[in-house]
């Protein structure tokens, strides 16, 4: 790198970079959503002020709440983890241009199934953690194959079919814990306590962060690298993106489009375990956790990039957080996070706010104030 | 004397860095002219009257109307101005009459509801003031491409435009059409109005228009009086060097059949048969030109090579073999297929330059290690193609959308004669495509079939067949009107007769009559 034209060649290719069209549009996008956080902040506060008798309080508690312990910190990474889980899932499905809520069903079905695998399978310690985990994944894609399939063999809308799987999923499993695998002991509809040695190690003392959320981080990079260097990922965003395309390159769309619902709902089913086996000393989900359908509330903020949910995934763990805080703490209502939440989706996925082509626009009129002998002849070679 | 009407001065665009559209383009047009916009794409011919209709904005610039300053935001605005325009890919809605589309947004009204009596009346007077003859009351689906055409010019015209922007008007129709076309067009001037035309067409420049502005990458070269320049230095200000030479198909090395259709036939959803009876053969190292109207049974043909429409008689052979029934079992034979749609079935718009243009090989085994990408190889692999066909780009992991039509088709190209294998069935490779990059693909296609792969060439531009194939087949109504062995001994008038189904010529092959 002594070399001054090897260097020449790094900084034009840096500004090359720089000044390109990807970087242009993961800035504007970047710009976009903070800007419709912003927002939704702002109208957030003119609702607490217009409930709150002391809305300094609230909103202390609301937004610097989650920040102000390690304890309070802990609780935002926990909060995140099933979000993580979720917000992937639903990025693969995204991706492959599918809208299969089962994501939900498959926290139910993946917890359920992690926790009775813990319980009643008699398991070595070394996998007491594992074969739990990865039986509630598989079984969540079992039963989630069906919805996937049915949209990709018959057209039956994966929506609808998938909501109503998700309740048939729900029900199985309330009367399995209120008939079959009942713990009359406990008092409640649940099974026995999750044995010690299956429960999640905690990551962080004081805390309730468990190994999940590595888990969880894992399973973002390896769905980044499934979606971008794998052919299959690439069948998968090519059916999603345009399945004319992808028909016409040869690649079977059914088939992907069924491969990544799959995939997608297990990844939502090892979430559920792994929040079981976090979070709970036994199973007793009576109604749908709601993982799943934030998880779809992640990957659209993330712009369904996988790398992107842990940020967005952070975010509404902080938001809820924050939410909790501020209803234990002062007069607001925790609902007032649900209309927050609202806002900032409708704002984030609006494509009308902040149109890419008005942001484009202002940068391209900088680039034309410069000098001319700056970038100007340069620069019109590649047209 | 002649005044502009309109004058646009200092335009500047880009879509992004190192993409510029326009770069302090200056244009300005007379009061009932008609003057052409030429120049290769990606001059940026499309994209300055896109600015000038108000569907993209200028980063910089003026828009002078009458000598009054104006901002153009919408094509509202554009059309309270009087300026129409009529896109390449017309925009009529299928369902609803001729009338009803003319009036789509500014419907006439009687008590609140719509009012058809009206409508119809506007259209009929419209038409016969500029003699474009329609029946207001036939559905849009039911026309044909001639028609529509002018159904979109009517639509601008009762918006009472008064500058009509043209977008490659010409590109789907026939040589006579275009010469009635060109008779209206003159009406039109005659009436008072002013024409745009973005053409890349030389011959049509020279026979209809009075001025031509000529762009190249993003500039103004100059504007002529039509009757001071010929036609070889406006191609020499449009591409920079001489014109392409005309090419002139040799004899071709005939080879064995690689792709023989016999005897198929194939019923629309109608019943209505949309091939009848059609047989040929494409033989290694020829190049088989498809000429027809379209709508004469091109789609229904392609959909049959591809695997897309299973014919309900007779059989295609492909390499000694029954014609596998799926496309990507077609592409396992060696078959490529350069479709029609490009943006819909060539490309991917979300994905990059080098996804798009790799797409074929991130299948093949010499790409992947199990089932993941050498992404070296690959980028190496994108680049050698690209810049094969000349890509004019910023960087191959740029997202395909910012090319131009003419760039985006090379990669589409590249890709699909890269993989081509036997057979590549080549669905209007050039449309809209400017010179420099239609000689690339030309020349690419030629290499190919000097090769020994055998080429089928579906293409509405005469020129193109009869510069690249020595032998064609034409269709009319889902038949082969007329098998042409030498195209170079048939005038383009004859082959205009075949296609519009005036003539016919005799089933003569005994091999076609007999098996």
């Amino acid at each position: 790198m002594n070399n001054p034209s090897a260097w020449k060649k790094f900084f034009a290719h840096l500004r090359t970079w720089l000044i390109g069209p990807r970087w242009q549009t993961a800035l504007i996008e970047t710009v976009r959503t903070l800007g419709a956080i912003v927002i939704a902040y702002l109208i957030a506060f003119v609702i607490i002020a217009l409930v709150s008798d002391d809305p300094q309080n609230a909103i202390r508690w609301f937004v610097l709440g989650p920040l102000s312990s390690s304890a309070e910190r802990g609780e935002v990474l926990k909060n995140a983890t099933p979000l993580l889980f979720a917000g992937i899932g639903a990025c693969l499905i995204i991706r492959g241009g599918h809208f299969n809520m089962f994501t939900e069903g498959a926290f139910y079905a993946g917890g359920l199934i992690a926790a009775l695998a813990a319980i009643y399978f008699d398991l070595p310690p070394a996998l007491a953690i594992t074969v739990p985990l990865l039986c509630g994944m598989a079984g969540s894609m079992i039963v989630g194959f069906l919805p996937a399939k049915l949209k990709t063999a018959y057209g039956v809308n994966e929506f609808v079919s998938s909501i109503m799987f998700n309740f048939i999923v729900l029900w199985v499993g309330v009367w399995l814990i209120s008939n079959v695998v009942i713990d009359v002991s406990s008092g409640d509809n649940a099974t026995r306590p999750i044995p010690d040695p299956s429960r999640l190690p905690i990551l962080v003392r004081d805390t309730n962060v468990t190994v999940g959320i590595l888990i969880a981080v894992a399973v973002a990079l390896l769905a980044h690298l499934y979606l971008n260097r794998t052919k299959w990922g690439f069948a998968v965003r090519m059916s999603g993106d345009n399945p004319h395309f992808a028909r016409h390159i040869g690649i079977p769309v059914a088939k992907a489009g069924t491969h990544s619902q799959v995939i997608g709902i297990g990844i939502a089913g090892l979430g559920g375990g792994v929040e079981i086996l976090s979070n709970y000393r036994r199973f007793n989900w009576k109604t749908l956790p709601g993982y799943g359908f934030d998880g779809f509330m992640v990957a659209i903020m993330a712009k369904n990039k996988p790398l992107m949910v842990p940020y967005a995934a952070l975010f509404i763990g902080y938001l809820r957080s924050g939410a909790d805080l501020m209803a234990f703490n002062s007069d607001v209502a925790q609902e007032v996070v649900q209309i927050i939440q609202g806002l900032i989706l409708i704002l984030v996925a609006s494509e009308a706010f902040f149109s890419s082509s008005w942001l484009r626009n202002r940068i391209g009129a900088l680039k034309f104030r410069k000098k001319p002998d700056e970038s100007g002849s340069e620069v019109a070679d590649h047209v | 004397m002649t005044v502009p009407i309109l004058r646009m001065q200092g335009i500047c665009k880009s879509f992004g860095p190192g993409i510029i559209a326009a770069d302090d383009v200056t244009f300005s047009v007379n009061r009932g002219e008609i003057h052409a916009l030429a120049g290769e794409n990606g001059a940026g011919k499309t994209t300055l009257m896109k600015i000038l209709y108000g569907l993209e904005k200028a980063q910089r610039g003026e828009i002078f109307l009458h000598d009054r300053r104006i901002t153009i935001n919408s094509p509202k605005d554009a059309m309270s101005h009087g300026i129409g325009m009529v896109h390449q890919h017309f925009m009529l809605v299928d369902e609803l009459t001729v009338a009803e589309n003319v009036v789509l947004g500014i419907e006439p009204r009687r008590a609140g509801l719509f009012d058809r009596k009206a409508a119809e009346h506007l259209v009929r007077s419209l038409s016969e003031r500029y003699d474009m003859p329609v029946e207001p009351t036939a559905r849009a689906a039911d026309l044909n491409v001639a028609t529509k055409q002018k159904v979109e010019i009517l639509k601008v015209l009762a918006r009472n435009a008064e500058l009509i922007i043209l977008d490659e008007p010409t590109a789907v129709l026939t040589p006579q059409e275009t010469k009635r076309f060109f008779e209206q067009l003159k009406t039109l001037r005659d009436l008072g109005k002013t024409i745009v035309i973005i053409t890349h067409k030389l011959p049509e420049i020279k026979a209809i228009c009075d001025r031509i502005t000529i762009l190249r990458k993003g500039r103004t070269i100059g504007t002529y009086f039509v009757s001071d320049i010929s036609e070889s230095e406006i191609s020499r200000k449009m591409i920079g060097t001489e014109p392409p030479p005309e090419r002139f198909p040799q004899a071709d090395s005939a080879g064995l059949p690689r792709l023989s259709v016999r005897h198929i036939w194939c019923f629309g959803p109608h019943g209505k048969a949309a091939l009848k009876d059609m047989s040929f053969d494409l033989r290694g190292g020829e190049m088989l030109g498809v000429i027809g109207v379209e709508g004469n049974g091109q789609r229904e043909l392609v959909g049959v090579l591809t695997g897309k429409i299973v014919p309900d008689h007779g059989n295609v052979i492909l390499n000694e073999g029954i014609l596998p029934s799926s496309l990507s079992s077609i592409r396992k034979e060696g078959v490529s297929f350069i479709p029609e749609d490009r943006m819909n079935d060539g490309v991917d718009l979300d994905a990059s330059i080098e996804e798009n243009v790799t797409a074929l090989l991130r299948q093949n085994r010499d790409h992947l290690v199990g089932p993941f990408f050498k992404s070296r190889k690959l980028s190496v692999s994108g680049r050698r193609l690209t810049e094969g066909f000349d890509v004019r780009m910023g960087s191959l992991r740029d997202s395909i959308r910012h090319l131009s039509g003419g760039n985006m088709q090379k990669v589409v190209c590249a890709r699909e004669i890269d993989a081509c294998g036997t057979v590549l069935i080549a669905d209007q490779p050039t449309r809209g495509v400017d010179v420099g990059s239609l000689r690339t693909i030309h020349d690419q296609m030629e290499a190919l079939r000097a090769a020994g792969k055998g080429i089928l060439l579906i293409s509405s531009d005469l020129q193109e067949i009869r510069a690249l194939c020595r032998r064609a087949i034409i269709l009319h109504q889902g038949t082969i009107a007329a098998e042409i062995d030498d195209l170079s001994a048939c005038s383009e008038e004859e082959l205009g007769l075949y296609m519009l189904g005036i003539k016919r010529q005799e089933p003569v092959s005994p091999e076609v009559a007999h098996e």
